[in-house]
């Protein structure tokens, strides 16, 4: 699957990237690459990407083969995920998707699945139910890349969205226009692109809409089959006939284009030719979101400066990014702490705070979550993340990478492997004081600084 | 590594406090807060709580007829007026209502009353009758859906250790979850420097995260000092319950520049079926206690004219006592409206204990004219939009 044609390409805004003085294939680029796409990685990964070249690199990050894909990973957590069915317990849910972000061989096919799991929000505040929660999550990670109108269909015909949405109360001569209009608003066209008598007659298509034994299923006397018309169409349209229209609509590409630029792309590098074209690919292509992330992962505009550090980290980003990046699973962190401590930044996974979702970018950073973040930095540099405690050996992780532990050359490698890039004096400033030095472990506090840098917080 | 404690008594922070309130304003005008924007405060009394022996209709010969073991020695009651007073705990309560800073409504219910405490509460947090309709949005998130601004401050703060209310569920706007003051409390030794000057219209993204995080560590450590008694301003006495700490806290972050426009918190316990004297008596000074503390704080911190307090129950119980020195499920109660910008003074009459609905208090206002009171006049949203229907609202606000 190449992105675009040879002949496309030379106008693009997403034109492939080549590596050039402006934008050189170095650790920046690695870094970013992980970091934006992934969960970022440890040192050896970066320094094979590096060494390898930017396709192989990329080629690995689309392919989901980041890392040697350990053959137990999906049996792991999938013994993982049933034990959390069974316990029923909303933190070992969390727990387990912690798990997979952790270990996965394919760190971009989880970010879709978190992409998906806000874009789509359903909260199990109201769905109550682990089981489905957990359905719902497979169906994300299983329709990630693929056609968006198979992702659409398979979500909001699954039982968690249609508890969520009131989808059983939606009744011929009583509609609930719950689901109809957060599918059109939020999950396809978006506001301002539909009128209010279209929702209704999105709700009357979706009467009928139900769930027996835990699964989808049409009340056939429930059903308003009268005559309605909607999105361009007229006749006795059914909720499937709805979806299709609505993944169809010309807005719906723009809204997904939208989405995937909000969540692999800076905050300013992206201007509305280049959103359109992306949109208008996707149109061509029945709305395949694979090409359109293999079309960004590839693109100039990726790697340009100005889409260096240029968005914010959610959470699970920030939690995940540090242990993958330090290497901090052997022994493994405990995934219910982590979950925690993701909550506590602001994403609880599987609640997110309405239908609208979590408000991504420079809303993540608020007084109470910056503090939540410094205070994960401060468990994991003091072991708090484990059961039983465990504190990292800093020096050690140095050492097995042939670095000077010296704290100069200790925290010049240290932003290199977060950020990709040398230690900027004001930092080097700000986590160098006499009371640090003097103190007893002064690497530890050291990268806890780091990692609550501002610097951090931007991938 | 450091300890926190060690830190601050050891590190520069002392020398950078007159930067600090510098900080905390950038803080609030970055995110595009207005400062002088109003607040309310909801205090649920989970449970449902005896209306009756809370503003005692001491005069009404029903009082005593429906009261045996429950009743409350007349000389202990704090008299509102000629009528009804105050249950003998709540003398900060009282003190309030002579102050000019407590609105008392009476008969406060909606019509065909639910005495499941699960539905009722949904119908005050929903304003919504609809069964259907119970699980989806609160009257105060959808409010602040039509009022707030996404941006990186919660549009509402819930202060406690249970799930966030569904009076706050929302489509769009955000509320968040606070338990404990730890949240707040910063563990590493971050020493704070002065964020880097940025454009106030548009800061570029490095500037404001550089700006966010930097202020947000800064807050903390203003925070850190208030909490540990270092130089800070008033506290206010606050009683030491758990209803006084959590609205201790709201106080803290109203007077550090939270942006939130509501803030909500419960005190559990009103289910009395059962030796409810002691109960009540607990409660109720727990309640009028911290209540008077917080104004009283928000007051000494100029702040009292933008906070409004609003206090209801999901039910109150039914007039006559039980057997077992308990009251059972009833209808309606009083609500309290608290604050230097409240219509101070009794609402309603006092209740009819004569004609009775079956055992019952027949309501006299509905919940929704206290809604749209605060929707119109004091968080300037239609209530219409929240509601659903006009109400006449209640001249509680002055």
């Amino acid at each position: 699957m190449r992105p675009l044609h040879a002949d496309e390409s030379v106008a693009s805004a997403w034109a492939p990237y080549e590596p050039n003085e402006s934008a050189p294939w170095n650790l920046e680029r690695v870094v970013h690459l992980h970091r934006r796409a992934g969960f970022s990685a440890p040192w050896v990964q970066l320094q094979r990407d590096l060494s390898d070249g930017p396709q192989p690199s990329i080629d690995r990050m689309l392919r989901g083969q980041v890392s040697d894909s350990s053959a137990g990973f999906e049996a792991m957590a999938a013994t993982i995920g049933d034990a959390a069915m069974a316990s029923g317990s909303q933190g070992r849910l969390q727990a387990w998707w912690m798990y997979r972000m952790l270990l996965t061989p394919d760190p971009l096919g989880e970010r879709l699945t978190l992409m998906w799991h806000n874009h789509f929000a359903t909260s199990n505040r109201k769905v109550q139910d682990l089981v489905r929660m957990r359905e719902q999550n497979n169906l994300l990670r299983a329709h990630a890349r693929g056609p968006f109108g198979e992702l659409l269909s398979a979500v909001v015909k699954h039982p968690a969205m249609l508890i969520w949405l009131d989808a059983d109360s939606n009744r011929r001569g009583h509609p609930n226009e719950n689901l109809a209009r957060e599918t059109m608003e939020l999950f396809t066209m978006g506001i301002g692109n539909y009128t209010e008598r279209e929702v209704q007659e999105a709700a009357r298509a979706l009467t009928g809409w139900s769930i027996v034994n835990n699964r989808f299923a049409l009340v056939e006397a429930r059903h308003d089959d009268g005559e309605k018309t909607l999105l361009g169409q007229s006749g006795s349209l059914t909720g499937d006939d709805f979806l299709q229209a609505a993944a169809r609509h010309p807005a719906t590409s723009q809204r997904i284009a939208w989405r995937l630029c909000q969540t692999f792309m800076g905050e300013d590098t992206v201007d509305d030719t280049a959103m359109s074209e992306l949109a208008e690919g996707l149109v061509t292509r029945n709305l395949d979101v694979g090409w359109a992330v293999e079309t960004m992962l590839r693109s100039q505009l990726f790697y340009s400066p100005q889409n260096m550090r240029s968005r914010v980290s959610c959470p699970a980003e920030y939690v995940v990014g540090a242990i993958r990046a330090l290497q901090l699973c052997d022994p493994p962190p405990s995934t219910l702490l982590l979950a925690e401590w993701t909550s506590r930044m602001g994403q609880e996974l599987f609640y997110p705070p309405n239908v609208g979702g979590w408000n991504e970018g420079r809303a993540w950073l608020a007084s109470r979550t910056i503090v939540a973040r410094a205070n994960f930095a401060s468990a994991l540099v003091e072991g708090k993340l484990w059961h039983p405690p465990h504190v990292p050996d800093v020096a050690e992780l140095l050492s097995r990478h042939d670095q000077p532990t010296e704290f100069d050359s200790a925290t010049d490698w240290l932003t290199r492997l977060l950020w990709g890039i040398e230690l900027p004096p004001g930092v080097r400033q700000a986590i160098r004081s006499d009371e640090l030095l003097n103190n007893d472990e002064p690497l530890s506090t050291a990268l806890a600084l780091l990692l609550a840098r501002p610097e951090q917080q931007l991938a | 590594m450091l300890s926190r404690r060690k830190f601050l008594q050891t590190s520069s922070l002392v020398s950078l406090s007159p930067v600090l309130p510098y900080l905390l304003r950038n803080t609030a005008r970055a995110a595009g807060a207005a400062p002088d924007s109003r607040a309310l405060v909801v205090i649920q009394l989970d449970g449902g709580n005896d209306g009756l022996n809370t503003v005692v209709p001491f005069a009404d010969d029903g009082y005593g007829q429906n009261r045996d073991k429950l009743r409350l020695e007349l000389d202990k009651l704090h008299k509102l007026d000629d009528r009804v007073a105050l249950h003998p705990s709540m003398g900060a309560a009282k003190e309030l209502f002579d102050d000019g800073r407590l609105c008392i409504v009476q008969g406060v219910g909606y019509p065909n009353p639910d005495r499941s405490h699960f539905r009722s509460m949904r119908i005050w947090q929903t304003a919504q009758f609809d069964d259907d309709r119970h699980d989806s949005y609160g009257w105060l998130g959808t409010a602040l859906d039509r009022s707030a601004e996404p941006g990186a401050a919660a549009n509402a703060i819930y202060v406690g250790e249970q799930q966030t209310p569904v009076a706050l569920w929302s489509r769009r706007s955000t509320a968040t979850a606070l338990s404990i003051a730890d949240d707040l409390m910063l563990s590493l030794p971050i020493a704070a420097t002065p964020p880097p000057a940025a454009d106030e219209a548009s800061p570029n993204l490095s500037q404001f995260v550089a700006r966010q995080v930097l202020s947000a560590y800064a807050a903390a450590d203003d925070f850190a000092r208030r909490q540990s008694g270092l130089p800070a301003t008033s506290q206010g006495d606050y009683p030491d319950t758990s209803l006084a700490s959590h609205l201790k806290l709201v106080a803290q972050l109203l007077k550090s520049g939270a942006e939130s426009r509501v803030y909500y918190t419960i005190q559990s316990g009103y289910d009395t079926h059962s030796s409810q004297l002691y109960t009540h008596y607990r409660l109720l000074r727990e309640f009028a206690g911290a209540l008077k503390a917080f104004l009283d704080d928000l007051k000494s911190a100029g702040l009292d004219d933008r906070v409004i307090v609003l206090a209801f129950s999901e039910f109150g119980r039914r007039v006559e006592e039980n057997d077992s020195q308990g009251t059972d499920h009833g209808t309606a109660g009083p609500v309290f409206l608290a604050g230097s910008q409240v219509k101070s003074g009794l609402v309603g009459n006092a209740p009819d204990l004569v004609n009775l609905d079956g055992g019952d208090l027949r309501m006299q206002v509905d919940f929704r004219q206290v809604y749209a009171a605060i929707l119109d006049d004091w968080l300037n949203v239609r209530s219409k939009d929240v509601l659903g229907e006009s109400f006449k609202r209640l001249g509680v606000l002055s």
